[in-house]
This record gives C-alpha cells, sequence and structure tokens, in this order.
C-alpha cells in the first residue's frame, strides 16, 4: 500500500472504523434474522452469526490491512530494534553520526545565510514593488550610475508606473554637543523616504510633508543603534535637538532595529547611516548642463506593474530627455533593477557556489555512511536470510533497515544543528564587515525545516540502496554460501566501488573549486596596488561648513594640519587626498584635452579626479614616470595645473606627448572649466583606487586649491606601527580645533585586507569544505580497501603460502585502489570541468579551466587516496597464512 | 469450504466476488449468500476472509462501496464493481480457464 492511502487512511481511521463496525453489525443482523427465519431462537441465531465471525477485532485489524495502528506499533518496534543494533556497534555509529553531523551542520549553516540574504523578503513593506532606478551610459557602461537631481525630477513628473519615487545621498556631518565630538554618517532623503518604503518608526511622527519645504528641513530621524549607542535609548528623545555641523535638528523619530538602508553602489560615505534628514533641491540644482550625477534613486512600482513595464517606460523617458538635453543627456539610458537583486547582487554568485558545495559534501557524507552501511549489511546478510525464510516480507526488512538509517540520521541531524549554529555565528565573525547583516541571520523555524527535511533526505538517500539489497537478495542463495559471494554480495561490493569512485569525484570538484579561488588569491594579492601600503595610518576630516565655508580658510585649516602632523614625533611625512585607496570610492568626470576636436559633454572621455594635499606623491610612493610633481606654489594657490596617471596617457593621448597639454577638467562650474583648463605637468604611476580588482583607470590629480573640498581623507606615513600614532594625530588635530573628530581611523594595511575580506571568506569557506571532503573520500576508500581485505584474508593467506611475495600482495590490494582511485579522479576532472565555469565570476587573473590547477588538485587526490589504500594493503601483507588458513 | 490460506486461493476468492457483484451491487452478506447459493452449498466464504478481501479490492479500486438499505430496510454497505474490476475480472476469469486447462490436461495424461 502506497505512503499516501496510508496516510488518508490514518486522517479517515475513525471514519473507517465506524464504517467497519457498522457494516459488520448489519451483516451478523442480516444473518441473525436469516437464521431466525430458519427457525433459530432469537440467542442462537444471533450466537451462530457472530460466531462465523470470529474474533471480530482481529477481522477489523485484519479488515484494515496495513493500516495506520500496526504500522505505528510495527515501526516502533523497528525504531527500539535499530536503536539496540547502533548501541552495539559505537564504532560505526559514531563514525556515521559524525560524519551526517558534518554534512547536515554546514548545509543548514549556509542555508541560514542564504535564507537572510537571498529568500527572506526584505523588511519593507511590499518589498517586491521597490526597485531602484540608476542612470547608464551606453559609452562607459555602469549599471549603477548615480542620478543627476534634475532627471529624477523629470522621472517623477513624466512617469506612470510608479506610486512614488525617493532619493538618497550620504555623507559624514560632525555632531557636536553630546560628549566628543563625532563624525556621523548622515543620509540626506526626500521626505518621503519613509512613507515610500513604508517603515513604520520606533517612536515619533517622522517627516512630515512640510518637512520637504525649504527652511522647514531642520529635522533628523535616529538609527536604532546610533539612538541606542548615544543617546541611552532615551524614550523621550524626540523633540530634542541634535547640533549637526553647528546646525541644531530636531529629532523627529527613531527608526526601527530590523529598519536598515544600505546601497553599496553610490553611496559616498560606504558606510551604513546613523540618521536621515530631509533634503530639499535648491533652486540651482534645476539645470541639466550644470549638475552632476550622485543621488541615489529607489521608486516603489503601481500594484501590479512589472519590472519590464517599469524599464520599458523608464526607458521611453530616458529617450525624450536625451532627445531635449542631448548636451548632457546623450548616451544616457535607465536600468530599473529591483531591490532586491540589487541588495543580493554581490552576494549571490558567492553564495551559490557556498551552497552547492555544501551540497557535494553532504552527498558525500551520504555516500560515506551508505557504504558503511552496505558493509554492515553484508556481515547481517545471514541474519537477513533466517528472517526472511521464518516469515518477514521484502518491505519488511527493508524498512527495518530504513529505520536504522533514519534514526542514524535524525541523531546526526540533531548534532548537525547544534553545529550549525555554533557555524552560523563562525561565519559571521569570519565574515568581512558589512558583507552580512549580523542582526538579520538567525536560526528560526526556517532554518530548522530545512535542517529537518535535508535530515530526512540523506536518510532515504544513504539508506535506500542498502535497504534494497538486502530486501532483494536470494534467501537460499545466501544460506547455502554462508554469506559470501552470493549475489547480493556482488551487487554491495559494486555499490561499495560506485560510492567510493563518486565520492572521490565530487572530492575533486570541490577540492579544483577551491584550488582556483586559492590560485586566483593568490594572484590578487600578489598585484601591486601602485603605492608603498606599510605604515600608513589614514583618518578622515570633515570641517563643517559654517565655520570653514570660505575655501581660503578650509585650505589654510588642512595646510596647518599638515604641517602640524609632519611635527609629530615617529611620522615620516603627513598629506592628504579626496577619496582614500581601495575603498572603491572616487569622482569622474567628464575631461576635454584641447588638442583633440571638441565633443558634446556626454560623448567626452571620464576620468577619475583626486584632490591631493602636498607631499602626496613622496608620502605615498607613487613613482613619476614624466615631468615634475607640484611645487610649493601650487600648492597654496589656484594655478591650473593638473597630473595625470599612466593610465590616463595611455589611454586618452595615445603615445602624444602629455607635458604642456591643457586639459578642461568637468569638475568646477562649466564657465570656470572652460575659460581655465588645467596644463599636465606631470604623469605618475597608476594606483589601484576602486580595489585590486579592477584595473586601474585614468585618473587627474589635482593639488588642492583647484577645488577646495572640506572633507579629506588624512595619510600619515610613519616610522612604526602607525596605529600608535593616533592618539597624537588626534591631539594635533584637537589643538586647532577642538570641535574636530579625527573619523574612520584605519591603517592602509588593514584597509586592504578589507578589500581583500570578501574573496578571503569565499576561499577560506570553500578551502575549509574541500578539506573536508578530501579527509571524507579519502575515509571513504579507506573503509572500502580496509574491508576487502578483511573479507580477502584467507585468499591472501592462501596465496603468502604459496610463495606470493609481500610485494604481490601489495601489488595486488593496491590494484583495486588504485583503479577506484583513477576512475574517480577522471570523473571528477570531467565535472569540475563542467562546473568549474561557475566560479568565473569570482576569479581573478585565473582562467576557469587553469591547467595548472586541474593537475595540481588531482595529483593531491590521487596521493591522499592511495595513501589512505597502502595503509590496508600494508596490513594485507602481514596477514599469517596459518592464522588465514585456520580462520574458515 | 473456501480457505483464503495462500495465494491461488485468495485470487479465488476475489474472483468470485468480482464475478458476483458483475451482476449488480450487494452488499458483503449478500455475496456469501449468492456464492454459497450459485455453488449449491459447495463455496462457503468465512466472513473472516471477505471483509479484508472486500476492503483490499477497494483500496485497489476494483469496487467502491456506498451505504444503502437492503430489501429488508436495514442499512448496509453496497459494494459496486469499478471499470478497474471489470478489466479484473475479465483477466481472472481468463487465467481461471487457462488453470482449470491445465489442471485438465495434467489429469488426463498423468
Amino acid at each position: 500500500m502506497s505512503l499516501i492511502s496510508r496516510l488518508r487512511g490514518m486522517l479517515r481511521r475513525e471514519q473507517l472504523d465506524h464504517d467497519l463496525d457498522e457494516e459488520l453489525r448489519s451483516h451478523i443482523e442480516m444473518r441473525a434474522a436469516d437464521n431466525t427465519a430458519a427457525g433459530m431462537s432469537p440467542q442462537q441465531a444471533r450466537y451462530e452469526a457472530q460466531k462465523r465471525f470470529g474474533n471480530t477485532t482481529l477481522l477489523k485489524e485484519d479488515t484494515r490491512g496495513v493500516d495506520i495502528i500496526s504500522w505505528l506499533d510495527e515501526a516502533a518496534r523497528d525504531f527500539r530494534l535499530a536503536l539496540r543494533l547502533l548501541q552495539r556497534s559505537p564504532g560505526f555509529t559514531i563514525v556515521a553520526i559524525l560524519t551526517l553531523a558534518l554534512g547536515i551542520g554546514a548545509n543548514t549553516a549556509i542555508f541560514s545565510v542564504i535564507d537572510s540574504v537571498l529568500l527572506r523578503p526584505l523588511p519593507y513593506h511590499e518589498p517586491d514593488q521597490l526597485v531602484m532606478v540608476w542612470e547608464n551610459n551606453s559609452q562607459h557602461p555602469n549599471p549603477h550610475n548615480t542620478v543627476s537631481p534634475p532627471n529624477f525630477v523629470d522621472w517623477q513628473s513624466r512617469n506612470t508606473i510608479f506610486s512614488s519615487m525617493a532619493y538618497i545621498f550620504d555623507g559624514r556631518d560632525n555632531l557636536t554637543g553630546n560628549g566628543d565630538p563625532q563624525e556621523v554618517v548622515v543620509q540626506d532623503v526626500s521626505v518621503n523616504f519613509f512613507s515610500l518604503l513604508g517603515v513604520n518608526l520606533l517612536l515619533g511622527p517622522g517627516f512630515t510633508p512640510e518637512n520637504g519645504q525649504a527652511g522647514h528641513d531642520n529635522v533628523v530621524i535616529l538609527s536604532y543603534g546610533f539612538w541606542n549607542e548615544h543617546f541611552a535609548a532615551d524614550p523621550a528623545i524626540v523633540g530634542k535637538s541634535v547640533v549637526l555641523n553647528g546646525h541644531p535638528q530636531t529629532v523627529v523619530g527613531v527608526a526601527p532595529l530590523k529598519f536598515q538602508w544600505f546601497i553599496k553602489d553610490g553611496s559616498l560615505t560606504s558606510a551604513k547611516p546613523q540618521m536621515w534628514s530631509p533634503f530639499v533641491f535648491p533652486q540651482s540644482w534645476s539645470n541639466h548642463k550644470d549638475m552632476g550625477r550622485f543621488i541615489t534613486v529607489v521608486a516603489r512600482m503601481k500594484p501590479g506593474a512589472t519590472y519590464s513595464q517599469a524599464q520599458t517606460q523608464m526607458t521611453a523617458i530616458a529617450s525624450q530627455l536625451e532627445h531635449e538635453y542631448p548636451d548632457s543627456q546623450s548616451h544616457w539610458g535607465v536600468n530599473v533593477v529591483p531591490l532586491r537583486d540589487q541588495i543580493s547582487g554581490a552576494l549571490r554568485p558567492s553564495l551559490l557556489v557556498l551552497f552547492g558545495a555544501v551540497a557535494f559534501v553532504l552527498l558525500i557524507a551520504c555516500a560515506n555512511v551508505s557504504s558503511l552501511l552496505l558493509a554492515r549489511a553484508a556481515s547481517r546478510e545471514r541474519e537477513m536470510a533466517i528472517r526472511t525464510a521464518i516469515g518477514a516480507s521484502r518491505w519488511r526488512i527493508a524498512r527495518q533497515l530504513l529505520m536504522e538509517s533514519l534514526l542514524l540520521a535524525l541523531i546526526g541531524g540533531g548534532l548537525g544543528v547544534a553545529l550549525a549554529v555554533w557555524g552560523t555565528n563562525a561565519l559571521l565573525a569570519a565574515s568581512p564587515r558589512n558583507l552580512l547583516d549580523l542582526a538579520a541571520i538567525s536560526l528560526d523555524l526556517r532554518v530548522l525545516t530545512f535542517a529537518v527535511a535535508s535530515t530526512l533526505l540523506a536518510g532515504l538517500l544513504f539508506g535506500f540502496l542498502p535497504s534494497y539489497i538486502s530486501a532483494h537478495s536470494r534467501i537460499s542463495e545466501t544460506l547455502k554460501e554462508g554469506g559470501r559471494g552470493s549475489s547480493a554480495a556482488n551487487r554491495r561490493a559494486f555499490a561499495r566501488n560506485a560510492f567510493v569512485v563518486a565520492q572521490l569525484g565530487l572530492a575533486l570538484v570541490l577540492l579544483t573549486g577551491s584550488g582556483l579561488l586559492i590560485r586566483s588569491f593568490v594572484r590578487l594579492i600578489g598585484v601591486d596596488p601602485g603605492f608603498d601600503t606599510g605604515h600608513l595610518l589614514t583618518f578622515k576630516v570633515s570641517l563643517p561648513r559654517a565655520k570653514y565655508g570660505k575655501d581660503p580658510v578650509c585650505l589654510a585649516f588642512f595646510q596647518q594640519l599638515l604641517a602640524k602632523l609632519s611635527t609629530v614625533p615617529g611620522v615620516r611625512s603627513a598629506t592628504m587626498e579626496s577619496f582614500p585607496p581601495l575603498a572603491g570610492l572616487g569622482a569622474a568626470t567628464a575631461v576635454h584635452l584641447l588638442s583633440q576636436p571638441p565633443l558634446a559633454l556626454s560623448d567626452l572621455p571620464v576620468t577619475n579626479v583626486q584632490v591631493v594635499g602636498s607631499n602626496y606623491f613622496s608620502t605615498m610612493n607613487i613613482p613619476l614616470r614624466a615631468g615634475r610633481l607640484f611645487n610649493a606654489q601650487e600648492l597654496t594657490e589656484e594655478k591650473h595645473v593638473t597630473i595625470i596617471n599612466q593610465a590616463f596617457a595611455d589611454k586618452y593621448l595615445h603615445g602624444v606627448n602629455p607635458l604642456g597639454q591643457k586639459a578642461a577638467i568637468y569638475m568646477k562650474s562649466l564657465s570656470e572649466t572652460e575659460l581655465q583648463p588645467s596644463e599636465i605637468i606631470g604623469v605618475v604611476g597608476d594606483v589601484h583606487q576602486m580595489g585590486l580588482d579592477t584595473v586601474p583607470e585614468p585618473t587627474v590629480y589635482w593639488p588642492h586649491p583647484e577645488l577646495v573640498m572640506s572633507g579629506m581623507t588624512i595619510l600619515v606615513r610613519t616610522a612604526n606601527d602607525p596605529r600608535l600614532i593616533a592618539p597624537a594625530a588626534r591631539a594635533a588635530l584637537q589643538q586647532l580645533d577642538p570641535e574636530l573628530p579625527l573619523a574612520g581611523v584605519a591603517t592602509m594595511d588593514q584597509l586592504l585586507a578589507d578589500s581583500l575580506s570578501r574573496s578571503r571568506f569565499t576561499m577560506l569557506l570553500l578551502g575549509i569544505f574541500a578539506g573536508v571532503a578530501l579527509v571524507l573520500a579519502a575515509v571513504g576508500i579507506y573503509g572500502l580497501i580496509a574491508y576487502s581485505v578483511t573479507q580477502r584474508t584467507q585468499e591472501l593467506g592462501i596465496r603468502i603460502a604459496l610463495g606470493a611475495q609481500r610485494r604481490d600482495v601489495l601489488r595486488l590490494v593496491l590494484a583495486q585502489g588504485t583503479r577506484l582511485t583513477f576512475l574517480g579522479v577522471a570523473i571528477g576532472l570531467f565535472a569540475a570541468l563542467a562546473l568549474s565555469r561557475l566560479l568565473s565570476t569570482l576569479l581573478f587573473a585565473v582562467s576557469a579551466t587553469d591547467p595548472l590547477t586541474f593537475a595540481g588538485v588531482a595529483t593531491l587526490l590521487a596521493v591522499v587516496a592511495l595513501l589512505a589504500c597502502f595503509i590496508p594493503a600494508r596490513r594485507a601483507t602481514r596477514v599469517d597464512p596459518i592464522v588465514a588458513l585456520r580462520y574458515e | 469450504m473456501l480457505k483464503a490460506k495462500n495465494d491461488l486461493l485468495q485470487g479465488t476468492l476475489a474472483l468470485l466476488v468480482l464475478k458476483t457483484l458483475a451482476r449488480g451491487p450487494l452488499h458483503g452478506y449478500g455475496i456469501t449468500l449468492h456464492i454459497q447459493m450459485v455453488s449449491k452449498d459447495f463455496l462457503r466464504v468465512e466472513e473472516g476472509s471477505l471483509y479484508p478481501a472486500l476492503h483490499r479490492m477497494e483500496q485497489d479500486g476494483l469496487v467502491t462501496a456506498e451505504w444503502g438499505f437492503s430489501e429488508n430496510n436495514r442499512r448496509a454497505r453496497y459494494y459496486h464493481l469499478t471499470a478497474a474490476g471489470r478489466k479484473q475480472l475479465a483477466e481472472e476469469e481468463k487465467s481461471w480457464e487457462r488453470l482449470i486447462q491445465a489442471v485438465a490436461q495434467v489429469l488426463r495424461f498423468a
């Protein structure tokens, strides 16, 4: 009977019982009535009718057949028997359970991360309606290019597909009046930001529409974490004020714990926000030609609208704008990205690869346990044959064995969940900052369901084949041959060989993946960043505009600061730049070389712009390739000079001597840029500004007076450990202005490590999984060979007695292992060739079919597997023929 | 007397029940009476075998059952033959005839 109808039987059991009772009663009554009619007394008639039924209870049980009660009863008996059997062979049980716990635990841990990052709904109202809207230039493709404010205004007025649109751009502001001055990350947002996302604030009324009018925007909403840490979770915070950059702002709300808004693309700070403040576009931002692209846009689609409809309509609007503002808009399109894809996009490939890897580990674990069960089943063949002979059905025997498997799986799964709890924490501890959202990951019902499902699946998977073979063995054969050489034994041997081959194959795939990532990582850390990262302290200083609004004041302050810092003991030199390298940050703009024909603004080549302080190139150790560096005068007043990097010269000047060329760099106002182009005075080496894995981009360097910025990253080259200089640096800063915080203190080596953390994390995890796979596969082949040596003890004894040398015996045993190993490696190589393509997005400067890696891991696996065979093979050579022959 | 103690006879019981039901819906007691009557008291179906067999056939989809009222106005469970049951009956009749022939052959030549 199928399980389904049995379950249906369980649900209907009461009804069924009732029906059956009534049916039998009606039968008895009819018979009794006939009996009475035939002349019996009523009592006799009834008694006779009943007697013909015999035991009605027994009949009912028979009638229900394998109904649920008896089924459960037998299952319970099987369960107890299984428990006793497992207790009796603790070695087997422990190995099997640990193997499974490892497999299930790793799967559950990775699943819990995948669930929270890829599967669980985002903590916003109707999150599937939310999309990011980016610009994208077909000439310089960047699918997530920030948006210009006038475009946002046009999009908002022309679209019919979104119910609302909001913008965000972040910055660092100085918070004073609450203990030490400190820098906070503030997201300036449109006033409808919170209502668009559908967030219910923990405290306070939030932004009102009138906060969206100029002059009424001095309000802030605090993040939960910031409120908790810096205001001790003050429940009466709403209505109080905080001082940002010298301006008081009223707190109108606190966001809930789970609310977070951090989109790395387009973020100027690369940091999670600590507060939000409404921002109103000033009148001057409405000119398309004058405005840069720097805001991030999120929109909510109307109910029922699809992503492709949104994309189609926005593309149409973009081409209207392209038509109306050819100067600034040509080649600019729009890219609509579902919020979910935006948030998980970068993590998805790594997570899916890791999930695939742990699934492989679980499969290997299952193959191992299955193989162990097969070996055990062989030794229990007589037991099974006798049970069959005295009447147990095949199903009954298969069920008994399956019950043992499920019991193993359940214990292993339980242990696995414990392992997963520990593993998830370890995963979070090892994961790079900002990569995983710590609060969001927990072991909940969904994850437990996954663990239970994978446990049961594993149990059935590894239990099926051994049960099947045992249930289909021929008793007569088994009893006759004493359990050896029977067809079941042959099938078992074949299955175990197949399992070992499969394990080796799977392990090879994992090893290949891990090998490729390791090689890619080695390539990555071998990249020269273009400057000296050692002994370099970095921190950020942002001057509040209220106090340092005038350019000369700002300029003078930073000059004083650098001068003061370079006199601190232990400091070799100090400099500054607008965007620190390796952090994935930068500003880019159009550039026009006057020696080349003029083009529309949006057709011009693009360059990164870095504003630097004195001694920048010498402090950073960036080599000068041609021309000269900035002189003292150019570092104090605007002389319209610039230094370009090698990539700029190679890409845009094509061998023409760059020195003396004039370049209009569109970072200032249009008229200023066109009237006073910068003269190229030098060429320097390339720096990996966006990270080691990206090609250096064309960059122009301006001395600070060319474009006075109020927020700069300070770089201090020290003689010793740079962290020791931080207190002195803070003192130097606060001597100049006690209200200024020293923010984002880090050494350049730390920043370098952070920029590599994602690659390192994936590599490390896959490496661990591959290691586990290697060990399990080695255990698998070891177990097989050891078992076959025990089985062949007698044969080996005879061979030795007949004069076989140790060498011959060794060769005989190793031959079996070698065959399996080579088969497994060959299959694994094919599978790895097919699968390693999936890794290609994670690889840097290594081909997914890198022959060196493939050869290396194949050799490693073969050597380990043969070593694992060698141990039992050596034991085989020590077989004492006398003992072996007496054995039978 | 018919006892469902091995596969052959159990199959025979099913054949007899199916054949009986081919005449029309009937309750369990009616089935025993019919078989007994038609075989002139030679075959007596035991209740202890009949009901398990009926329920097995019901689960296999050969028959369906429905509550109804007997001629004496007693509530009884009526069994109907399904299309699958009809097919099964045809097959079993065929194999029964083969068996009879085979047995007859053996008897003739033994």
